[in-house]
């Protein structure tokens, strides 16, 4: 048995429960990312004309779809990670019952990103192909998409899980969750270019994670130059959020 | 050497087992204090001590969940820490803690269990149907976790921890809390994989609990093993007389079989409910 092992089982276990409950889940999972394609690409979309993207004429839904695909990633991978999270590690105490196991705790952590960001990529999936089938988006483009949400949602899962990791109590999670998630939700682009901000807010919305996401996204799905610096920002995000969110949940449980 | 190719030895091994929690901004707090046993095939081991002696520490480091400050476990001979997943192939740990998975219900839960130690659902599926009927959890095969008593849910979790057939069965408190019915159900469970050679590590703060059920007791107290051995014997040696005399309230005294928290109460000078561990 390896590691790949405990954590696959891990993985088939969140899985398992999605699967239990699918109405639920496909109900959670789907609608939200649906709910503002609709209000934001079809109701705004049609009042407003066409967006310049760094020199690339879009149509607003066009804009806004990308975006959304960004956001749905953000909110499915750190919801999931934050919430699921907690509720699995203090009230059902899953990971303390699999440690005891052959599986270790750091298996079972690295399970517990991976189905996040799994989760949180199939829904944001759903928003790439509908945008490919209505002709928004590139369909190459969108399939090159795929890796780039998988790392996105890693990436905030691994935010969701340090937060689960940080909160005494589950209320604590509306901390991060207002003062940085919904921030980001706002003002990293999802709905409106960057350049229409002050110059001191587009410099600290480059340094989130979520700008970088969404101009990637864009770049492979619609075509906008590629912003070179979105690799970096992605990466280091990446390289601080992962091994911090997995050493605090172990220092968490292990004493 | 390849542990299963050494010599028979203890399944459980435990030498010098040192355990300090940190403490930020102050001096580490010892748990555990250098203790040291080893539990044989069919032998029950008792760990006997109140709230704070450093029981669920010990049993922590022994399941290898909590990393030791120092010394060494061994379980079927391999390293704890080191092999931690060969070690943990052969045991079944029940918590102190309800860690059963309210996601599933009670035979998926068991199933599911099953599969973290390596067996295939097919192979799995009938241990968990026969585990569930000696458990008298039969009926309750298809409820989910939530829908049980606390007694239920306790045997559950016995039973789960049954499901990879270990040779050395971990068992934190596991009647803490039970109607004295449903303590002596489990009871004749524990004595029955005692008898099918089990190698069992049962902590409790139960006196008639650890007299009853273990071969041996350790007297934990403050992290430290004060004495070791059947329970009888810890009697004889520490209390010598059969009865005891005691004042059950003012002035009224009565006699009463010598038991094990007489021992307790020699050697520590507290009472195992006064929390005499700290």
């Amino acid at each position: 048995m390896t590691a790949w092992w405990g954590v696959r089982c891990v993985w088939l276990r969140h899985f398992d429960v999605y699967r239990k409950s699918i109405v639920y889940g496909l109900v959670t999972t789907f609608i939200e990312p649906l709910l503002y394609l609709f209000s934001f690409g079809f109701g705004l979309g049609s009042m407003i004309g066409k967006v310049n993207l760094l020199g690339v004429e879009l149509t607003y839904r066009q804009f806004i779809l990308a975006g959304i695909v960004a956001q749905t990633l953000m909110f499915q991978g750190f919801f999931e990670a934050a919430y699921g999270s907690f509720i699995r590690m203090y009230y059902q105490r899953i990971f303390q019952a699999i440690a005891v196991t052959p599986i270790t705790l750091s298996e079972v952590l690295w399970a517990e990103i991976i189905w996040d960001a799994s989760k949180a990529t199939f829904s944001a999936s759903v928003v790439i192909l509908i945008g490919s089938v209505m002709g928004d988006f590139s369909r190459w483009g969108a399939l090159a998409a795929l890796p780039l949400c998988f790392a996105g949602a890693t990436l905030f899962a691994a935010l969701g899980l340090l937060v689960a990791a940080k909160s005494k109590t589950i209320e604590e999670i509306s901390y991060p969750q207002y003062l940085l998630v919904f921030p980001m939700f706002l003002f990293c682009g999802v709905f409106f270019p960057l350049a229409t901000l002050p110059s001191y807010l587009q410099w600290l919305a480059w340094g989130l994670p979520l700008t970088s996401i969404v101009s990637l996204t864009r770049t492979l799905t619609l075509g906008t130059p590629l912003q070179p610096q979105v690799f970096i920002v992605i990466a280091a995000w990446l390289a601080a959020l992962v091994p911090w969110s997995r050493q605090a949940m172990s220092r968490r449980l292990i004493k | 050497m390849d542990p299963e190719n050494r010599p028979e030895q203890p399944p459980l091994i435990v030498r010098n087992l040192h355990k300090e929690y940190r403490i930020p901004g102050g001096s580490p707090l010892r748990a555990v204090d250098g203790i040291s046993f080893e539990i044989q095939k069919g032998e029950c081991f008792g760990l006997l001590g109140p709230n704070g002696a450093g029981k669920s520490t010990s049993m922590n480091c022994i399941t290898g969940f909590y990393p030791a400050t120092a010394g060494e476990i061994r379980l079927l001979g391999y390293d704890v820490f080191r092999e931690p997943r060969k070690a943990r192939q052969s045991l079944g740990v029940c918590a102190q803690e309800d860690t059963l998975d309210s996601d599933f219900t009670v035979l998926d839960q068991m199933i599911r269990y099953g599969t973290y130690f390596g067996r295939r659902v097919e192979v799995v599926r009938p241990h968990a149907e026969s585990l569930l009927e000696r458990f008298g959890l039969k009926e309750k095969s298809h409820d989910l976790v939530e829908s049980l008593s606390g007694g239920m849910r306790r045997r559950l979790q016995v039973a789960r921890a049954l499901i990879s057939d270990p040779q050395v069965l971990v068992l934190d408190e596991p009647t803490t809390g039970m109607d004295p019915e449903v303590r002596r159900v489990l009871w004749d469970i524990i004595v029955e994989c005692r008898g099918r050679g089990l190698a069992i590590l049962l902590s409790t703060h139960y006196m008639e609990e650890a007299q009853r059920l273990c071969d041996r007791v350790a007297i934990l107290h403050r992290g430290k093993i004060l004495d070791c051995a059947p329970p009888q014997e810890l009697i004889s040696r520490h209390i010598g007389e059969e009865m005891v005399e005691e004042e059950i309230r003012p002035g009224v005294k009565w006699r009463r079989p010598s038991n094990l928290e007489d021992v307790y109460l020699k050697l520590t000078g507290k009472h195992l409910e006064s929390g005499g561990g700290e």
